[in-house]
């Protein structure tokens, strides 16, 4: 069970959870696994064996030390991604606001029934 | 939505704190682990604390929404001219102008700080207005 | 300063962006200005591109893989011409409606500098940040009157599209697995050497890739997001919607196809995803027709007509030949100004008649001739009839499946033909009877937004009608702009 295969399985809960869950919250959450289960992915392809975290701490005279280090890039890459899963959300949950307010459900099958 | 006398005191006491880790996290940025964003975030949740705590009329007197707002747009503004600073001292857009110090101190780095300060401030600023708009929602307007 | 062009294109509706959000008196002089200065720009440069040229920008000075390097060539330059256009001729449109505010034209103008930047860019994972920025901007324009049907829109969009757009990440995360960079040409160079040591994992990233993007262009299984979010939009969003917004993703998949997963090696991905493309079209023309055939809403007739023809670019991309690709590209390009008519004459006719009910029509014909004339014209061009420019596109791709011996492709696109002729006579066929002798009933009961026709909603009508029959009696002068982005996808292609 690797880490990637453990973030693939999680990809799938969440996109059990997108598409069979009724509640509009229940589904941004789906969306939210999904998210996650993406980030969990790229960081464990970043990863090297027996490799320090990508912080240089001393600095000698010719400037970079000898150790390994994971790959630094999609750490980088998901800091962005969690931003923009974080948009999403807040948007999805401002659109869910104003939904129950007029509507007062929050349950999609009576939601689609409506004119 | 006031909460009891301990919660009210306890953050009253933290938030001072949490705001000055906030701004360690944004200041550093180029060091460790942290950043624009995240040091952003991290000054927001210590408003949110309050509103959370104190009730949400008592929080907006201290930090209005026209302000918070006005931050925002400051913030990306700074971030869109320091971009266009690249433009005009010969390098390309968000090039860096600035000396490149000792690696290893705050003042390094060239831009990376002052990208850092921008994006900390309009990330506080959002989060907050984001939290505000959501909590003072009341039906159909 | 030149040097700078081609991030001063994407910079400048941004920072506009923002500045509208500080005034209110200045608000349509900062959108219309900006888009005239990134306009202005970009044709500098059209005498280098349409030449063959490529044009690199380094941004923050990082060259090559280190870095994010914006490139112009051929197919770029093609599609943020579209972009731009149809862009300037939106904010036009919408200029004297007392209830766009200035949150409006904000996200107008961020949608349209993403649209830019995702077209632009050279690395893959700034792309998928882009279209992310994009998609964020529509679902907030899309719920801009905040009525209940655009709420549930605008969130159904936001479900599916998000999803979308996260299979699209992990077929990037895929392809950095494989390969350690994220530069496209970079990835094109390593991609075959890891071909051949894991097979699975590149066809992974292909589906995953081809899945994620079919969600965002509409076609038939993924398309369910497109009739309520492209009908419940305000109008001028909704033609930015149809026209641009779906052609960001033909774009996208149009550059890992051709740009990624082409080489020679790839033998059995390109072969099939040929035969993919084309029975996804045949499958997405027919059922956008029939289902448009039994609309009696209006802008949801033209939402459905949009999957219809979205079916017919896809025939053309799964060709392959020259003439398929040109004949599809110059079908992006004609679709968008058709559609931009079709949409802005909806709104006009909505605003008129009350009611978005093809019966509600009855008699428009005599109210407003000129506008009903402009919706003969571009209709007459959608169905593809000989002097208007759907006619060209639609006759290139229907050329080159006989050419390349699929026949029964062609007969399928004329048999969809004639479909689109049936809804779209039906909707004309109201413009000349006469208006039955009580009102019409079915009022819309929420508040729309309502626009009345004036000035500048007349002229921006009228321009695109006159670019499409332009464009139908002089072809070779939009072929002139498509043949540097054919060369692009088919390198023996000679602009």
């Amino acid at each position: 069970m690797t880490p990637v295969n453990i973030s693939l399985l999680v990809f799938m809960i969440g996109l059990y959870g997108v598409m069979s869950k009724n509640n509009l919250i229940k589904k941004i959450m789906g969306l939210t696994i999904i998210n996650g289960s993406i980030v969990l992915f790229f960081i464990s392809i970043g990863y090297r064996k027996a490799g320090l975290a990508p912080i240089l701490e001393e600095w000698t005279t010719d400037g970079i030390s000898t150790a390994i280090f994971v790959d630094p890039l999609p750490q980088a890459l998901m800091l962005t991604t969690i931003v923009i899963g974080i948009s999403v959300t807040a948007l999805a949950l401002a659109l869910i606001v104003r939904i129950y307010a007029k509507y007062k459900t929050l349950d999609i099958q009576q939601l689609s029934k409506e004119r | 939505m006031r909460s009891s006398k301990i919660i009210r005191t306890i953050v009253q006491k933290l938030f001072p704190f949490i705001v000055l880790f906030g701004l360690y996290l944004i200041s550093h940025g180029h060091l460790s682990p942290g950043g624009g964003f995240q040091g952003g975030v991290v000054v927001g949740t210590a408003i949110i604390l309050l509103a959370l705590s104190y009730g949400i009329e008592k929080t907006e007197k201290k930090f209005k929404n026209r302000r918070l707002s006005m931050l925002e747009k400051l913030g990306i503004l700074s971030f869109i001219l320091l971009g266009f600073l690249g433009i005009f001292t010969g390098h390309s857009f968000l090039g860096n102008f600035l000396p490149l110090g000792r690696p290893g101190q705050i003042a390094s780095g060239g831009l990376m700080l002052l990208f850092n300060i921008a994006i900390g401030i309009e990330v506080a600023a959002g989060v907050s207005i984001i939290f505000y708009a959501l909590v003072k929602y009341r039906g159909e307007l | 300063m030149i040097i700078h062009i081609p991030v001063l294109i994407i910079i400048s509706p941004l920072l506009a962006a923002f500045l509208v959000l500080l005034t209110k008196k200045y608000k349509i002089i900062l959108a219309i200005t900006s888009l005239l200065i990134s306009i202005v720009f970009i044709s500098t440069l059209s005498s280098r591109i349409l030449s063959g040229d490529k044009v690199l920008y380094h941004l923050g000075g990082w060259q090559g893989p280190l870095g994010v390097s914006l490139v112009i060539d051929g197919l770029s330059f093609f599609f943020s011409l579209i972009v731009l256009g149809l862009g300037l001729l939106v904010i036009i449109y919408s200029m004297h409606e007392r209830c766009y505010g200035r949150t409006y034209y904000f996200l107008l103008l961020i949608s349209l500098s993403s649209m830019t930047g995702v077209i632009y860019t050279a690395d893959i994972f700034n792309m998928y940040v882009f279209y992310e920025l994009l998609s964020l901007a529509i679902y907030l324009l899309i719920a801009y009157p905040k009525t209940g049907v655009t709420l549930r829109a605008s969130f159904n969009y936001l479900i599916i599209g998000g999803v979308g757009l996260s299979f699209f990440l992990l077929g990037i995360g895929f392809l950095y697995a494989m390969t350690g960079t994220l530069e496209i040409s970079h990835i094109a160079e390593k991609l075959p050497i890891a071909f051949n040591s894991s097979t699975r994992m590149v066809l992974m990233s292909f589906v995953l890739i081809v899945s994620g993007m079919g969600i965002k262009i509409a076609v038939f299984p993924l398309h369910g997001w497109l009739p309520d979010a492209h009908s419940m939009a305000p109008s001028p969003v909704s033609a930015l919607l149809s026209g641009v917004t779906v052609k960001i993703g033909i774009y996208c998949l149009i550059r890992m196809i051709y740009g990624l997963f082409s080489t020679k090696t790839f033998s059995i991905i390109i072969s099939s995803s040929h035969t993919i493309l084309m029975v996804l079209g045949v499958v997405t023309l027919l059922f956008g027709a029939a289902m448009a055939l039994a609309q009696t809403d209006l802008k949801r007739l033209l939402a459905y007509s949009t999957i219809n023809q979205i079916g017919i670019i896809f025939i053309g991309l799964g060709i392959g030949t020259e003439m398929g690709l040109t004949g599809a590209l110059f079908h992006v390009l004609n679709h968008a100004i058709i559609k931009g008519t079709l949409f802005f004459c909806a709104g006009i006719m909505i605003a008129k008649a009350g009611t978005r009910d093809v019966q509600g029509f009855s008699g428009f014909g005599r109210q407003q001739p000129s506008i009903a004339f402009a919706f003969i014209i571009a209709s007459l061009g959608m169905i593809g009839i000989p002097p208007t420019n759907g006619f060209v596109s639609k006759w290139l791709i229907c050329l080159a499946a006989v050419e390349a011996g699929y026949t029964v492709l062609a007969v399928i696109i004329l048999i969809a033909s004639a479909i689109t002729a049936a809804y779209y006579f039906r909707v004309i066929q109201m413009f000349f009877s006469n208006p039955p002798k009580q009102s019409s009933t079915l009022i819309c009961k929420e508040k729309q937004m309502i626009h009345g026709g004036n000035f500048f909603k007349a002229w921006t009508i009228y321009l695109l009608v006159a670019g499409c029959l332009f464009l139908g009696i002089v072809p070779v002068l939009g072929i002139s702009i498509v043949k540097p982005a054919v060369s692009i996808l088919l390198p023996h292609v000679i602009p």
